[in-house]
Order: C-alpha cells, then sequence, then structure tokens
C-alpha cells in the first residue's frame, strides 16, 4: 500500500488541474482513502511537486524483426554505455536501444506504457520474445493489415464478413491489440518495384485500392468494436505535396462514428505534411491538415516529431525507405515478409542546418501546436523522428514560444520562409500536455486503466520535481526540460520502480491483447486462410503465438 | 628518458589499457594505480606490469611483448611511445598527434580512424590498417602510417586522408570505399580499390584489378559503379 501525500496533481481525464490531493494505491490500483490502512502504507511525501500518471506511448518502434535488423546494421549504435551491469541488466544503445535499455529510459522518464505500432502477424512470435524482454512498462502490439494478400482477397470479394473473421482470427494470433494500415496497396506494389501514388491506384495483382483497403477497415474495426480504431500510416510518405493525400484519407473517416473514440487515427502525421512539388520547394501543410483534423470529431493524430541528431528511419513502407535511401545515400535494409508485408530500415541524422531535416522538425512543431490539444498525441515514431528520450523537449518546447524563438534562430533559414511556425503564438499548457502524453493516448488506444489518476485506474504514476502552481512553463523552459527529463518517482502497478531519477526496482509489465474471436464467424474465413498457407513457409499449426508463451498476457475481450 | 613498462608475465587473457604519452608526466605511483581490463576485471597497472622512470620527457617505452595488451596510444595527442615488442588490436586508435614506434609487429586494427600522428611498424601488420570502425562512415583522416614488413587485408577502407605506406605485401580489399589520402605498396597485393570514390592507390608489384576501373594516362581510374574517381597506378 503507497501514501502519495501532498502532491500537486494533474489528471486531465478527471479535469483536475493542479490540485493538491492525496492518492491511495492498494494491489497495484488507485483506491478510494478509506480502502487503505493509512499505518500500514508506505509514504510518499510529495509536496510541491506534480504528481500525473505515468505517460502512454501509442506509438513506438520498440520490438521485432524492423528495430532488430537496425541494431544489426548499425553497429555504431552499441558503442554508447548506457547502464553497466550490477542490480540491473548492462545496456546499450544511442537511438536504437538494446530490449531492456528501452524500459529503463521509459521508466527513468516517467513512462509506464509503450506499443509496438507495426507488427507483421507472421513476425508475432519475434515480437512477443522481445517485448517479453522489455522490462518496466506495459507493452502491446499492433499487426499490420493494410497489404495483406488475405486482406484483399476479402475486400475484392467485396465480403465484410470474411474480412471481419480475418481481422479477428488474425489479432487473436499474433496476440496483437488492434489494426495498423501502412501504406496501404504501396508495400504490395513495392514487391514489383512500384508504389501506389494516389488513394485510387489499383493495386497490382488485385482488384483493390487503398481508399477502399482503409474504409473497408475501418469499417471491420468498427463491425469488431476493438478498443483501438484503425492505425493508419498513409500513403505517400516522404513524398512532398503528400499532404493533400494525408487530408483526402482522413476523410476517409466521415460516415462512421464511435461514441467512445475516434475512427481512424493516422499515425507520425509530420512525415505526411508535405506541401510543394519536389524537395526544392518543399513546405509545410501543416495548417491544412491541422484546420481537417480539427473540424472532424472522429480523427486523432501524432506528431511523429523529428529530434535533431540521430535517428534511424524504420517502417513498414518499404518503398518509401528506398526512396529515402537513394535520397540521402545511407544504408539501407529491405525485409520482405512473405505474403504479408514488408519494411526498410535506412540510418538518418537530422541536422539543424539541413533545410529539409529543419523543415520536418518544425512541421512536427506546427501539427502540435495547431491541433486541437484533445485530438494529437506526441511521439517521435520512435526511433524514425529521434529517441523517445526526447519527449521532455518536445513537451517543453510546445509550453514555450521563447523556446522556440531560442531554436528557431539556431536551425536552417528556409523554415522561415517555408513553416508558419515562427507566427505561431500558441503556448500549450502543462494540462494540455500532460494529456497529449497521458491521457489522450491511453483514449486513443481504448484503454480505460491508463493515463489517468481516477479510483481503479492502474497505478501507474509519474512524479516530477515540478511545482505548477509555482513555474511559469512559458519562460522556464529549461527546468521544464529538465525535470520532465527524470521523474522523481515512478510507480508501476503500485511499486515505486525509480526513485530520485535511479532505477530502484526491475519489474516486468502485462502485454494488452485483443480477442474479438467471438464477435466474428472465424470459420467463414478459414478455407480462404487455409489455402493461403499453401504458399507461406510455415503450417497454419506453427502459426502465431499462444498465450501461454508470454510472460504476462493480459486478454482484453470484447464482446 | 621516460616511463618504462614492463609485463611481469605472460598474460592468459588479453589487457585492455590504453597507455598514452600522459602518463609519462605522472609519478611511478600515479602510473601504478592507472585502471587497465584484465579480461573483464578492472586491476591496477602496477599488478600486471612494473613501472619505472628515466626523467620527464613525455615519451612511453614499453618493454617486452605486449602482443595482448589492447588499446595502446589510444586517443593519444602527443608524445611519443616506442614499444620494443610486438602490440595488440587496436594500437594508436583514433590518435590526433605523436608518434608510435613498433619494433615487433601490429595486430588488427593499427591506427583505426586515426586523425593525425605517426605510427611506424618495424614488423608486419594485421587486418584493417587506418579503416572505420564497423558501423562509423569515415577511417583514417591524417597522418601516416609506415609498415616495414607486410600487412593483411582492408588496409585502409573508408579512408578520407593521410597516408599508408607498406614495404612489404598486402592482402585483399586494399582502400575499398577510399574517399582520399594515399595508400603505397612496395610489394603485392589482392584486390584494391572496390567502391573507391577518390584517393590514390600505388602499387609496385602485382595486384587484381576489378573490371570496374578504366584505363587512363593518370593510371586506372575508378570504381565507376560509384562515379568514383580514385586511382590506382603502379611505380
Amino acid at each position: 500500500m503507497l501514501w502519495i501525500r501532498n502532491g500537486i496533481v494533474v489528471d486531465p481525464k478527471n479535469k483536475i488541474n493542479a490540485e493538491k490531493m492525496d492518492i491511495f494505491i492498494k494491489n497495484g490500483k488507485i483506491v478510494e482513502e478509506n480502502e487503505v490502512k493509512k499505518e500500514e502504507c508506505k509514504v510518499i511525501d510529495a509536496s510541491g511537486k506534480l504528481v500525473v500518471a505515468g505517460g502512454v506511448d501509442m506509438h513506438a518502434h520498440i520490438a521485432g524483426s524492423k528495430i532488430n535488423t537496425g541494431r544489426t546494421m548499425r553497429p555504431e549504435e552499441m558503442r554508447v554505455v548506457r547502464n553497466i551491469a550490477g542490480k540491473f541488466r548492462a545496456t546499450v544503445g544511442r537511438v536504437l536501444l538494446t530490449a531492456p535499455a528501452i524500459g529503463y529510459e521509459y521508466a527513468k522518464m516517467g513512462y509506464t506504457t509503450s506499443f509496438e505500432a507495426a507488427q507483421p502477424p507472421i513476425g508475432a512470435l519475434h515480437t512477443h520474445e522481445e517485448l517479453d524482454a522489455i522490462p518496466m512498462i506495459d507493452k502491446a502490439a499492433l499487426p499490420v493489415f493494410g497489404n495483406w494478400h488475405l486482406v484483399f482477397k476479402c475486400i475484392e470479394e467485396k465480403n465484410m464478413e470474411k474480412l471481419k473473421a480475418l481481422v479477428a482470427w488474425a489479432i487473436e494470433r499474433s496476440k496483437g491489440f488492434g489494426v495498423k494500415v501502412v501504406n496501404p496497396g504501396g508495400v504490395e506494389a513495392w514487391m514489383y518495384g512500384g508504389n501506389v501514388k494516389s488513394l485510387d491506384d489499383q493495386v497490382p495483382g488485385f482488384n483493390v485500392t487503398p481508399r477502399e483497403i482503409i474504409t473497408w477497415l475501418i469499417k471491420a474495426n468498427e463491425e469488431l468494436g476493438l478498443p483501438h480504431s484503425v492505425h493508419l500510416h498513409c500513403n505517400n510518405l516522404g513524398v512532398p505535396g503528400n499532404y493533400q493525400t494525408t487530408i483526402e484519407s482522413i476523410k476517409l473517416a466521415k460516415g462512421f462514428s464511435n461514441a467512445k473514440r475516434q475512427v481512424l487515427h493516422v499515425t507520425h502525421v509530420q512525415f505526411n505534411a508535405y506541401a510543394g512539388s519536389s524537395w526544392r520547394d518543399a513546405g509545410s501543410g501543416a495548417a491544412e491538415i491541422a484546420k481537417v483534423v480539427n473540424s472532424m470529431d472522429n480523427v486523432t493524430i501524432d506528431m511523429g516529431q523529428p529530434i535533431f541528431g540521430h535517428a534511424t528511419a524504420m517502417t513498414g513502407d518499404a518503398p518509401f525507405q528506398f526512396s529515402l535511401h537513394k535520397l540521402i545515400g545511407a544504408r539501407w535494409s529491405n525485409k520482405d515478409t512473405e505474403v504479408e508485408t514488408g519494411a526498410g530500415i535506412v540510418p538518418i541524422g537530422y541536422l539543424p542546418n539541413n533545410p529539409v531535416h529543419a523543415l520536418q522538425w518544425a512541421i512536427g512543431l506546427e501539427l502540435g501546436l495547431l491541433v486541437d490539444s484533445n485530438k494529437v498525441a506526441l511521439t517521435t515514431d520512435y526511433p524514425n523522428g529521434g529517441p523517445f528520450t526526447e519527449y521532455p523537449y518536445v513537451m517543453a518546447m510546445l509550453m514555450s514560444k521563447k523556446m522556440r524563438e531560442g531554436e528557431l534562430s539556431k536551425v536552417n533559414a528556409y523554415v522561415q520562409k517555408a513553416t508558419g511556425l515562427a507566427s505561431i503564438d500558441v503556448e500549450k499548457t502543462l494540462y494540455e500536455v500532460i494529456h497529449m502524453t497521458r491521457s489522450l493516448p491511453a483514449k486513443i488506444l481504448g484503454l480505460e486503466n491508463k493515463g489517468h489518476l481516477g479510483i481503479g485506474a492502474d497505478a501507474d504514476i509519474a512524479i516530477y520535481n515540478l511545482n505548477p502552481l509555482e513555474t511559469d512553463t512559458s519562460k522556464e523552459f529549461e527546468k521544464v526540460y529538465k525535470m520532465f527529463k527524470s521523474a522523481e518517482y515512478t510507480i508501476k502497478g503500485g511499486e515505486i520502480i525509480v526513485k530520485g531519477g535511479e532505477l530502484v526496482k526491475e519489474v516486468y509489465g502485462r502485454t494488452f491483447w485483443v480477442d474479438a474471436t467471438k464477435k466474428a464467424d472465424i470459420q467463414a474465413v478459414m478455407p480462404d486462410i487455409r489455402e493461403y498457407f499453401n504458399y507461406y513457409s510455415v503450417q497454419l499449426g506453427n502459426y502465431g503465438v499462444e498465450e501461454r508463451w508470454i510472460k504476462k498476457p493480459a486478454r482484453i475481450e470484447v464482446v | 628518458m621516460a616511463v618504462v613498462i614492463k609485463p611481469k608475465k605472460f598474460f592468459e587473457v588479453c589487457v585492455e589499457a590504453e597507455l598514452t604519452p600522459e602518463l609519462a608526466l605522472r609519478s611511478v605511483d600515479e602510473v601504478k594505480k592507472f585502471k587497465v581490463y584484465y579480461g573483464n576485471k578492472v586491476v591496477e597497472l602496477g599488478e600486471l606490469f612494473e613501472v619505472a622512470k628515466q626523467g620527464d620527457e613525455k615519451k612511453l617505452i614499453l618493454d617486452g611483448d605486449f602482443s595482448r595488451v589492447k588499446w595502446i596510444g589510444a586517443r593519444m595527442v602527443d608524445g611519443e611511445i616506442v614499444v620494443k615488442g610486438s602490440v595488440g588490436a587496436n594500437c594508436g586508435a583514433f590518435m590526433r598527434g605523436g608518434k608510435i614506434t613498433i619494433e615487433g609487429n601490429a595486430d588488427d586494427w593499427l591506427g583505426i580512424e586515426m586523425a593525425g600522428g605517426e605510427i611506424i611498424v618495424k614488423g608486419n601488420a594485421g587486418n584493417l590498417v587506418g579503416c572505420a570502425y564497423y558501423g562509423d562512415a569515415v577511417g583514417m583522416t591524417a597522418g601516416k602510417i609506415v609498415i616495414e614488413g607486410n600487412a593483411g587485408n582492408y588496409v585502409g577502407e573508408k579512408m578520407n586522408g593521410g597516408e599508408i605506406v607498406i614495404k612489404g605485401n598486402a592482402g585483399d580489399f586494399i582502400g575499398t570505399e577510399m574517399r582520399a589520402g594515399v595508400i603505397e605498396i612496395h610489394g603485392s597485393c589482392g584486390f584494391v580499390g572496390g567502391d573507391m570514390r577518390g584517393g590514390e592507390i600505388r602499387i609496385k608489384g602485382s595486384f587484381e584489378l576489378l573490371p570496374t576501373f578504366k584505363k587512363t594516362e593518370k593510371g586506372w581510374v575508378g570504381d565507376v559503379n560509384v562515379k568514383g574517381e580514385g586511382v590506382i597506378k603502379t611505380f
């Protein structure tokens, strides 16, 4: 039992803005005061300190074959030692951290949940083995659907029952959490050396278009009633002028509704918000996208903010990765995952004096500032935009125009011409930024017990040495950055895992997975699945992950 | 006149010791307390080596067989090191100035990513002389490495400046992905210049040329696969 005394609580979900409160924890949950015996409680004195829910990272690439290929092709990454073996495990990595380092670094920053954003279903076992090796945080993985031959077939046949059955079956088999779509149709076209250029291009070999893939998957997702919506990585990523494709894709959510959450989440929008016709005249499409997102009540986005310094581009968007490799001349690795999807990996470094990188940096911030705080979550699309360990930098930037002015003076002047960042006066409040990093991502993912401090919530709590009542976040940005970098306490499931910025205890979080098999007639699609397994390198019986193989599975049944 | 360091025994496992001429400015007791790795254990230099002082010059004399001691002269900026036997891997890595003389042989990774100074090897050198560590974009950028004997494979890979002179023969993949600088081989060697973008390789003896080099007045120019303008010629 824990008693957090006199903390200044910011809890946007429960509309608490900097109120002095006590929080009580029992059996890993937040409970009412009368449920604990105060004399038995361990007391944490949080006087004058900020108490918030543990951070929720809704989109990061933390496990699976992509990040492992990245680690293999970037041996130089492994020369940065983060933790020498002792009470905790040895960890290395500059941007591409090793599995334990990922858990440790999230915990030190006060984050307690992170979702692997793209998992090829056939690679599920690998992903789960690796998620199991990440300590400290709760996690889950989103299987990818946008380029799977079986998905194309169901849509070609216009058979929604089959598609629903396939989605439910695949999520169960891969112990996944929701429906991720990466460059729908484009990765299949890449198998023939091409890509799709618009929502209405036909996918080679199939009578379907990206528009149909997205709408049909949204429909299947909504009819199944999954906790999370379709999680879309749009077509034409990284191509100047692509903001129009992004807007068109966002508008596909019209006509769908869900009382609890959005019906479409568009991810790392920064990479999909470029105006212009080439990198020579590229500009920002962030303002237009923000206008559309703000006008709709069923779409959310996340930023995909680049951080200056080292990063590694890794996405399921194989054609984009190839063009990136051609553009910057860096190393490149391609992955083809049979009939399901593909991926590519390219090391990259964001340089402030490079006009394109500075533009990307500015667009990410524009999105974070211009989009309503209730619709944009904070991410760097780790490790595509940079390390998640720099989230505090993004938080501080959103809250302080003064900090932005300082940073703007250091970057390539092209930004002044190509974006409107310099003229944006918005300064998000601490309340809004806490929402963007906690309660909003939890709501987008459909995690009811995460991201807030109400009764019944998981006792994932971060305490920072920052008094919100006495801190001017607009002026004291250096302090804000420093405090969010290193939590005074991180509490995971009721246990203190970080104290004074140092790890004190290693725990293992749960792996969430969604079981929607009762919402669909799986048998409807089994004959097709059996037929397709003629083309797989594994037998149907060996496909997927059993629940008992996972360290701490947490099944979420959809009824 | 300098600090003289002598191994006390044969080392069962490798020692990792970044011995630089800076040590010569310290007292004998301080040098003995210098931390080195013996296998996976951190020990004091004095446990493994005898240390004696002969004046105040910025010079290290390594007297004996140092073939199991790695990282000698790593990151050194000035002064001199004389090795009276052979050295282990990574000798002179990242060095920026000063001079290392090795009277015996050198192991792999000699003068890796060095940016200045001079290394002279009286015996033979191993593989990967003056190249980049795995994953890094550029190898040696300045300075000079002279090898009186033979060298192994991958000499000057990703080299971006400076000079490597080999008086004997060398192995395969000389100057792979080289961008600038000079490699001079007085003996023979295997394949040269794959994906070479710039710089010059001079060879006295025989060598294997890739089909991606064009014969010109300057010598063979390529590698055309990467639109390179490196030059390979005989002398």
